[in-house]
């Protein structure tokens, strides 16, 4: 059993790396970026639990991101409750609204699903754009507190940076524990043939729902840290647009993999800010990218550069034989 | 008949009249017949006679029309699937239903499910009473593996392996759940005449650890070779029943069979 070493010691490498890259770096602008791609990694760790692992498809998943930003920042903003109460609050609603959708549209699958996710996405859309009183409509929601231990504010720069990475990590862990569990193999046995694991005693309604709550927890999770670390939200950040990113985000990176989900987010959160003088035709790009990635690396980037390896690697023994 | 039977002394499993039909296809009409414990049972029939049907409606797949399927001493009506699992059926599918990319162990632990109770916390903090329930589960899914003699592809890709061996390897997974009444569907299909051998000693193996075997089959040869009995099945009725010496000397089955 080598695996949970190689894992352990993937963590602390990034750990590692994580921790050289905060006390290193002195630009705001990278803090700025890095920040970005750890918000993205934690939503595209969200949806592969979902996608990668149940195999449940979801097109409106930038709603529980939504949902989770604007929660906290209008408790927070409005009510004058303390982010740190505030965030919590909007996770609890975000889990709530998810296991009131999850219920009917869980029994849906494949296309069906996909389309009942997509439905909710945009209800949730227009409700942050037309409820203007609360929301403050389309131009959004502003003067939204940081995240404030004794007046050192942890949200952003340097701290802001510290605090999402760690999310990152804690995430991955919790995820892999749980993706190498009883609850993990029913997730993954509900992916390959839904049947075959009910047939087996996987209660597949009960275990779909849990895990659809648990990724929309933690995609509300990263909304929250969003709303807190900017200070302004605007529906634009959480539309369609947005879900259909997330999806390409983790098929880009690769299903059901951790990393794939890192991977992704770190290229499509990276690529949008090296071509700001094509950002008219981003969904263009993106669509380019996924139709590639799909030809060449239909596991994803991170399977691809894996089998890649491999293969070079038989080559070359097969070019130096055994004396 | 009696209704009020308890769980331990009665058939583990009786239909009662069961009727299905899909638009106007009757597929199913009136079957009564029970399964009593520690046997080898068999339902055949021709193509088209409606064993599939009659597989679907006793695993809980559809619901009868009419009458009522009865397990251990309760109807089945309105059990889930996973529930019924978990009372001690198993099955297992005519197309082999393996969950492709997962290991062979992991297939076989999935199988374990129902027996075992780590939830989302066990998983993420994992306190010693999971990792002992871990544990034993694996060392029980691999003495499955064993039992049907496929210890050896333990750690290889479900799907990467010759459909004989998955086929193993899918009755390894219904057997994890420890079932009192396993249900085979068809589960020569698609075997070669060595495999088929080495199926047939495997069932009766599984016979003597005290489960009752329900297979819905059409190779004739294996299912005279090990039934104890032997249902039936012609256009949806129940043609007869009786042990594999008297179908094989009935009239009508073989009527049935070359279509006089």
């Amino acid at each position: 059993m080598k695996r949970p070493l190689a894992n352990t010691l993937a963590y602390a490498l990034f750990a590692a790396a994580v921790a050289a890259t905060g006390f290193g770096l002195k630009n705001p602008y990278y803090f700025q970026v890095l920040t970005f791609i750890g918000i993205n990694t934690l939503l595209a760790v969200s949806l592969n639990l979902l996608t990668g692992y149940a195999g449940q498809i979801s097109l409106g998943h930038a709603a529980f991101f939504g949902i989770g930003a604007y929660a906290s920042g209008i408790f927070s903003t409005h009510f004058g409750i303390s982010p740190w109460l505030s965030g919590p609050a909007a996770l609890v609603l975000a889990g709530i609204v998810a296991y009131l959708v999850g219920l009917p549209t869980l029994k849906l699958t494949g296309y069906y699903l996909a389309m009942g996710t997509l439905g909710f996405g945009m209800i949730v859309s227009v409700i942050l754009n037309n409820w203007s009183a609360v929301t403050g409509g389309s131009s959004g929601l502003y003067g939204i507190k940081g995240l404030t231990i004794l007046g050192v504010n942890l949200s952003q720069g340097r701290n802001g940076f510290f605090l999402i990475w760690l999310l990152v990590i804690a995430t991955f862990f919790l995820c892999g524990r749980l993706v190498d569990s009883r609850v993990g193999r029913a997730l993954r046995a509900i992916h390959y043939s839904e049947q075959a694991a009910r047939s087996v005693g996987v209660d597949t309604a009960g275990v779909k729902l849990s895990v659809f709550v648990l990724s929309a927890v933690i995609a509300a999770l990263a909304g929250v840290f969003f709303a807190h670390s900017v200070g302004f939200i605007s529906p634009g950040s959480f539309n369609f647009l947005m879900s259909v990113r997330l999806v390409a985000m983790v098929v880009i990176g690769g299903m059901a993999s951790i990393w794939g989900a890192l991977l992704g987010a770190s290229l499509l959160t990276i690529l949008p800010e090296l071509l700001q003088a094509v950002a008219e035709y981003e969904m263009a790009t993106y669509g380019l990218i996924l139709i590639l990635v799909m030809i060449f690396f239909p596991e994803g980037l991170v399977m691809g550069i894996r089998s890649a390896y491999e293969h070079a690697r038989n080559v070359g023994k097969r070019a130096h034989p055994e004396p | 008949m009696n209704t009020h039977e308890t769980s331990e002394n009665g058939p583990i499993l009786s239909l009662e009249k069961v009727s299905k039909a899909f638009g106007g296809v009757q597929a199913v009409r009136d079957v009564s017949f029970a399964v009593e414990r520690g046997r080898i049972h068999a339902v055949i029939g021709p193509n088209g006679a409606g064993k599939t049907t009659l597989f679907n409606l006793v695993t809980g797949v559809y619901t009868p029309d009419a009458g009522r399927i009865v397990f251990k001493g309760r109807p089945i009506a309105g059990v889930p699937v996973h529930a019924l699992v978990a009372l001690g059926m198993g099955r297992t599918f005519q197309n082999v239903e393996l969950f492709s990319g997962m290991s062979v162990l992991e297939n076989v632990l999935v199988g374990r499910h129902c027996r075992t109770k780590a939830g989302f916390w066990g998983a993420v903090l994992k306190p010693a009473s999971v990792r002992d329930e871990e544990g034993s589960a694996r060392s029980f899914a691999l003495s499955m593996l064993d039992f049907v003699g496929m210890a050896h592809a333990a750690e290889r890709r479900a799907g990467d392996l010759p459909f004989g061996w998955q086929r193993m390897c899918e009755i390894a997974r219904a057997l994890a759940g420890e079932p009192e009444l396993l249900l085979l569907d068809e589960p020569a299909a698609g075997l070669n005449a060595s495999e088929t051998r080495e199926l047939a000693s495997l069932i009766l193996k599984i016979r003597d650890l005290g489960v009752t075997v329900l297979l819905v089959e059409h190779d004739m040869s294996l299912t005279m070779e090990i039934s104890d009995r032997i249902a039936v099945l012609d256009q949806g009725a129940l043609l007869a029943i009786g042990a594999p010496r008297e179908i094989q000397a009935d009239q009508r089955v073989i009527a049935a069979y070359l279509g006089a």
